[in-house]
């Protein structure tokens, strides 16, 4: 059994589960052998002082779900070993908030453009720095502060 | 940008198989891609050996705007999420707000909600449909599904005053009330329009090129939708009977009586079978609201519109709902005040996009388009 | 004398032939894309207005429909596809989002408004317009081309 650091629930009743970053991929291989089989998204809150992972499960047999909460710095472990979906979920997060995975077989950005500076969802962005997309002769986009030649 | 192809620098045919794999590139511009997919494709030959899906071509921020205005402001960013299932979207983030904020919802409203939102479901299948066909080489069904969609939009356009996005749904209610001009709108539509859906599924389904171009491709086995997190018509395609209508009920659906439709082969022509049967089945829930709507007030009083933006909330709530692409719920954390600390969008056609890679390989770089339209992949929804 | 009234009829002529025949591209980015297949959808039928033939390449249409919010992303890309349509071409930008920004417009990755990357003949107001609203656009567009009054 991992231990758990706290427990509490959403409004609705969904039951909520804090764990040690350590033991969060453990505690969730624990839970899959539960039954908890689909993992239907990975988000992450900015708390200023804080960084938080959330994973919402779902057991697809007995229809209950739960939400895994953990505390980090900025560093977490993949869970790509046992949800192929987690893939791009992770990806996302890594993007907008900037929690990285360790083990992650392709940490890229995924919704915004590679080379993108800062992660937006962070509480401290600054939304009035605009940064633009170009296009490089090979296809791939580049990005920059000031305009470029296609504005 | 588009078709960019490498040819194999050695040329010819009976050279070593390596040298023959090419890299394709699809989209972001192409008719096929519903919006601006971009799936950059690795061939041998005919045979898609690696397909790498890129995303982000319509990243609207939808989560970071929605962190900062009110709660009910964050509507306009919900609602064009999945646009051509708006209510369904707008359906999610009221249950939410509600929920976190102990709304009280009168009874009426909780109806009008669950048969706009099944109207809404046609109206989003029938688009899927028309350009599955168009993705087909098909342009009938385009026609037929247009048409057809257009009377479910005019009976919106009665009710709502909208025609794709329409900000109905508010926190507490509905904004107006159902007129008795749509009550009519909507009989004469449930009364006809059964048929004319066998009639759109037959030119597909009885067309010996449609059901040999679909049948046992793009297939997804079970455990795959499982691990890919793939829920909605393409999870009930591939053998897992799950509807959150029957199996967590919200609104009403636990007073209405209809059947949700499975099948277990897991390819493209078993998810056009189950998106058409469930909109048989919405035809069925449109018909018992009408029967049941009771009357009463269309919206809370205590929640009227001028004071919504100062409603605040503490604690945090996800409510999921069934979308016409699968499990949609937002996670909303609030901190106090009256704007909300985090929105976080479980948007369905994101996982379900995330299983191309497995969904193409090995099949021809000619069932790629039936493959991707049979996931019905809406990009407001994917990018956010 | 004769000459110049040949060569000006015959401008004439290719004016009206260019305006009642404009094939748009079948470019669709976010939800005024639905709103653009509707206008060519059964009810409303664009192809009364001699518009009819969407086509699939940039090589072979010579209107651009900017239907839906452009992000940082798209936006070069949407450039390159207009560098890649054949003269002449004509652009409407359909929907607040792709004349200004719309409701993204304090969004960290929209551009505000098409018209910085490519120039725009025609905008449409609404979010998203209705067909009516596209089908009055394409009018507007193909009565400046027949009175020669676009720059490109």
């Amino acid at each position: 059994m991992i231990p758990v650091e706290s427990e509490s629930s959403t409004k609705n009743g969904i039951k909520v589960i804090y764990v040690a970053k350590e033991n969060i991929l453990p505690f969730l291989k624990e839970k899959k052998e539960e039954g908890f089989d689909t993992l239907l998204m990975i988000s992450g809150v900015d708390y200023k002082d804080h960084l938080e992972v959330l994973y919402h499960l779902l057991s697809s047999k007995n229809n209950t779900r739960i939400i895994v909460k953990t505390k980090t710095d900025g560093e977490v472990d993949s869970v790509t070993s046992l949800w192929k979906g987690a893939d791009w979920h992770e990806r996302e997060t890594w993007d907008l908030v900037g929690i990285k995975f360790k083990n992650h077989p392709n940490l890229k950005r995924i919704l915004l453009a590679e080379g993108w500076v800062g992660h937006p969802l962070r509480k401290d962005y600054p939304m009035d720095k605009k940064q633009y997309v170009n296009l490089a002769d090979d296809g791939e986009d580049t990005v920059s502060f000031d305009r470029g030649e296609g504005y | 940008m588009m078709g960019r192809i490498q040819f194999p620098s050695t040329g010819g045919r009976g050279t070593d198989m390596e040298d023959k794999v090419i890299e394709v590139n699809f989209g972001p511009q192409h008719p096929s891609t519903h919006g601006v997919l971009r799936i950059k494709v690795k061939l041998d030959g005919e045979i898609i050996v690696d397909a790498q899906p890129v995303i982000g071509y319509l990243h609207r921020n939808a989560e970071k705007l929605a962190e900062m205005g009110a709660y009910p402001k964050g509507m306009i960013y919900i609602d064009r999420l999945d646009y051509v299932a708006a209510l369904n979207m707008e359906l999610g983030y009221v249950l939410a707000v509600e929920n976190l904020m102990d709304v009280q919802v009168p009874e009426r409203a909780l109806w009008i909600r669950q048969m706009m939102v099944e109207l809404n479901r046609e109206a989003s299948h029938l688009i899927w449909l028309g350009t599955h066909g168009l993705d087909m080489g098909m342009l009938t069904p385009f026609f037929y599904c247009f048409r057809e969609r257009e009377r479910i939009l005019r009976i919106f356009d009665e009710i709502t005053g909208s025609r794709l996005l329409y900000n109905y749904f508010a926190i507490g209610g509905v904004y107006s009330d159902i007129t008795p001009k749509a009550i009519d709108m909507i009989k004469e539509w449930t009364e006809d329009f059964g048929t004319k859906l066998e009639e759109i599924q037959s030119i597909l389904g009885k067309s010996y090129i449609y059901v040999s171009r679909t049948k046992g491709v793009g297939t997804l086995s079970a455990e795959d939708v499982l691990s890919y997190g793939v829920t909605g018509p393409m999870q009930r395609a591939s053998g897992i009977k799950r509807d959150l209508r029957k199996d967590s009920p919200y609104l009403f659906y636990d007073k209405v009586n209809f059947d949700v439709p499975y099948r277990t082969e897991g390819d493209v022509y078993a998810r056009f079978l189950v998106r058409i049967e469930e909109m048989r089945q919405s035809i069925k829930i449109v018909k018992q609201v009408l029967e049941k709507l009771p009357q009463g007030d269309f919206y809370n009083k205590k929640y009227s519109k001028p004071m919504l933006v100062r409603l605040k909330a503490t604690g945090e709530s996800y409510v999921p709902t069934e979308s016409p692409k699968g499990e949609f719920g937002i996670h909303l954390i609030g901190d106090g005040s009256s704007i909300p600390y985090r929105v976080r969008i479980r948007s369905p056609s994101f996982a379900n996009l995330s299983s191309i890679p497995t969904m193409l390989k090995g099949y021809k770089i000619a069932d790629l388009t039936a493959a991707v339209s049979s996931i019905d992949p809406v990009f407001g929804e994917v990018d956010r | 004398m004769s000459d110049s009234i040949l060569v000006t009829s015959l401008d004439e002529a290719l004016k009206w032939g260019t305006g009642k025949s404009l094939w748009p591209f079948t470019f669709g980015l976010a939800c005024c894309a639905i709103e653009m297949m509707s206008a060519m959808g059964s009810d409303y039928d664009w192809a009364r207005f001699g518009s009819d033939v969407f086509r699939d390449s940039p090589r072979h249409s010579d209107l651009m429909i900017v239907s839906g919010t452009v992000t940082k992303k798209m936006a070069p890309r949407i450039r390159r596809l207009y560098d890649q349509m054949a003269f002449p071409k004509f652009v409407i930008s359909m929907g607040a989002c792709a004349s200004a920004g719309g409701p993204y417009v304090r969004g960290y990755s929209v551009v505000d408004g098409v018209d910085q990357v490519v120039p725009v003949d025609v905008y449409v107001y609404g979010c998203p317009p209705r067909p009516e609203a596209l089908i009055q656009a394409l009018k507007m567009l193909q009565d400046r081309i027949v009175a020669g009054r676009v720059k490109h």
